[in-house]
């Protein structure tokens, strides 16, 4: 079943037998879990990770907060020797690992800036789709193609 | 004045040719306008095969007019069955009275019914009021042929400009109703057919045939209405290729989209394209260039953060045309 899920979003499932799918997703449970992991791996692997605005701004704060705590006691020497090696320590530790969330935060800034510029036009031979067809079929006057709208759709789904 | 005597002929000679020819042209004409009342008013019965690339499907139709009422049921008889799978037992009937459709479509374990309104189905294909297609096409009479076993007068619609296909119009010479019709490309290569195989008038009214086969296994359900609203909306479309007009408008509400879709029908009295309007939502990448599927083309634009799709059995120039062609009307300009 999470193999149809999986297929479903990846629109690759025929969406009118789907239809189990979709009720036991609603009905929550563990298929319903899948349902939304699925949704942010492909979301994630589309570039449509959306980081919350402030982001670096918490980031920032939350370095405004910490060095106070940690910076190591200026004062007397023979202090350094024992005591503030390991606050010396736990610095750079902080320090990298704050660094390394700065990094990975303009990664991501920069892949959103990326991926707003990827949100720009796409070739429409690329991903057909196929509603306005089929609402274009149903629709005109002259509905000669009308016999076949739904053999179309369900052949391309297929 | 032998000079004069002359120019008096040749416009007598030019005279008589051009009438000659736009005699063929009226009865060529005449043809179309007896195929289009025939669909309309005739009884009749037969099996009719729709082709469009390597898609074939068959229909049967039965068609009545009694008191003024036009009654027809189409059956589609295949689901494209490939050999050695069965065919779905139950087929798909559309009942059109008038101008109102209703299709009972079976979906697995349901069958869902569905509400459309006016098409010109075949083999009512022609409008009744040729005047729009006398502005953008000339009509001509060609060969004799047979077609369902019955002999039919072939009439080429022959397009004015770049911006339609060319059609051939058979029809019978004795009922003149439209027995076949094809849809040709500017290259001359056949996009769709669509042809009786056999054919019958009906002498009788009965109207048994008038309801749909119900299947008591099966539940029966009503398709989702989309909220459907007929529309005048700010888009304008400036330019439409010659001879095409707006026939209808209307907005809806698609399956798992939070904002309506705004759909523009364009004709010329036999081409028909379709032009869909709607916002283009974040995190969607929006679409452009265009595509050929069948003998359907489709262009894509983004025009002021919408996304424009234009679609229609016409060449790539009139969809491109129509694309190009959308935008808003400004509250100044629609004050004026």
């Amino acid at each position: 079943m999470k193999d149809q899920l999986s297929a479903l979003i990846d629109g690759e499932f025929d969406v009118e037998n789907a239809e189990h799918l979709i009720r036991s997703v609603k009905s929550g449970g563990e298929l319903q879990k899948c349902w939304q992991h699925y949704q942010l791996i492909g979301d994630v692997m589309r570039n449509e990770m959306v980081l919350s605005q402030n982001f670096s701004a918490r980031v920032m704060s939350a370095l405004g907060d910490e060095p106070t705590v940690l910076a190591p006691a200026p004062s007397v020497e023979q202090k350094l020797a024992r005591t503030s090696f390991f606050k010396i320590n736990q610095f750079w530790s902080v320090a990298a690992s704050v660094a390394a969330v700065m990094f990975v935060a303009v990664m991501v800034l920069q892949q959103q800036l990326t991926s707003s510029e990827s949100s720009a036009p796409i070739e429409i031979a690329q991903s057909m789709p196929l509603e306005y067809l089929e609402a274009h079929h149903a629709a005109a006057p002259n509905g000669a193609a009308y016999y076949i709208q739904n053999v179309s759709l369900s052949g391309a789904g297929q | 004045m032998f000079k004069s005597l002359s120019a008096i002929l040749i416009t007598a000679f030019g005279l008589a040719g051009f009438s000659q020819t736009s005699l063929a042209n009226q009865d060529a004409w005449l043809a179309l306008q007896k195929a289009a009342f025939a669909a309309r008013e005739l009884n009749y019965q037969g099996i009719f095969v729709y082709q469009n690339g390597n898609q074939v499907r068959s229909v049967q139709i039965t068609h009545m007019n009694t008191a003024g009422q036009e009654l027809t049921r189409n059956m589609i008889l295949d689901n494209q069955s490939v050999a050695g799978k069965p065919k779905s037992k139950q087929p798909r009937e559309v009942f059109s009275q008038g101008s109102d459709i209703v299709i009972f479509n079976p979906k697995n374990d349901k069958v869902i019914i569905e509400k459309r309104h006016g098409q010109n189905l075949f083999p009512a294909m022609l409008p009744v009021n040729l005047q729009s297609l006398k502005m953008s096409y000339t009509a001509r009479i060609n060969v004799l042929d047979y077609v369902a076993g019955r002999q039919a007068q072939i009439i080429e619609l022959i397009p004015k400009d770049a911006y339609r296909y060319s059609y051939k119009i058979w029809t019978d010479t004795e009922f003149g109703l439209l027995v076949k019709m094809t849809l040709q490309n500017e290259k001359n290569e056949t996009l769709e057919q669509i042809t009786f195989q056999e054919l019958s008038m009906l002498n009788s009214h009965d109207l048994n045939w008038f309801q749909p086969s119900i299947d008591l296994s099966k539940k029966y359900e009503m398709e989702d209405v989309a909220l459907l609203n007929r529309v005048h909306t700010n888009w304008i479309v400036a330019e439409l290729p010659p001879g095409y007009i707006k026939v209808d408008h209307i907005e809806y509400m698609t399956n798992g989209k939070t904002t309506p879709v705004n759909q523009m029908i364009f004709s010329d009295g036999i081409a028909s394209v379709s032009l869909f309007i709607e916002p283009i939502v974040k995190g969607k990448r929006p679409k452009v260039g265009h595509h050929l599927i069948g003998s359907t083309h489709i262009c894509a634009n983004m025009v002021e953060g919408y996304q424009v799709m234009v679609v229609g059995e016409v060449p790539l120039a009139t969809v491109q045309q129509i694309a190009k062609a959308v935008s808003f009307k400004k509250q100044t300009a629609s004050a004026r």
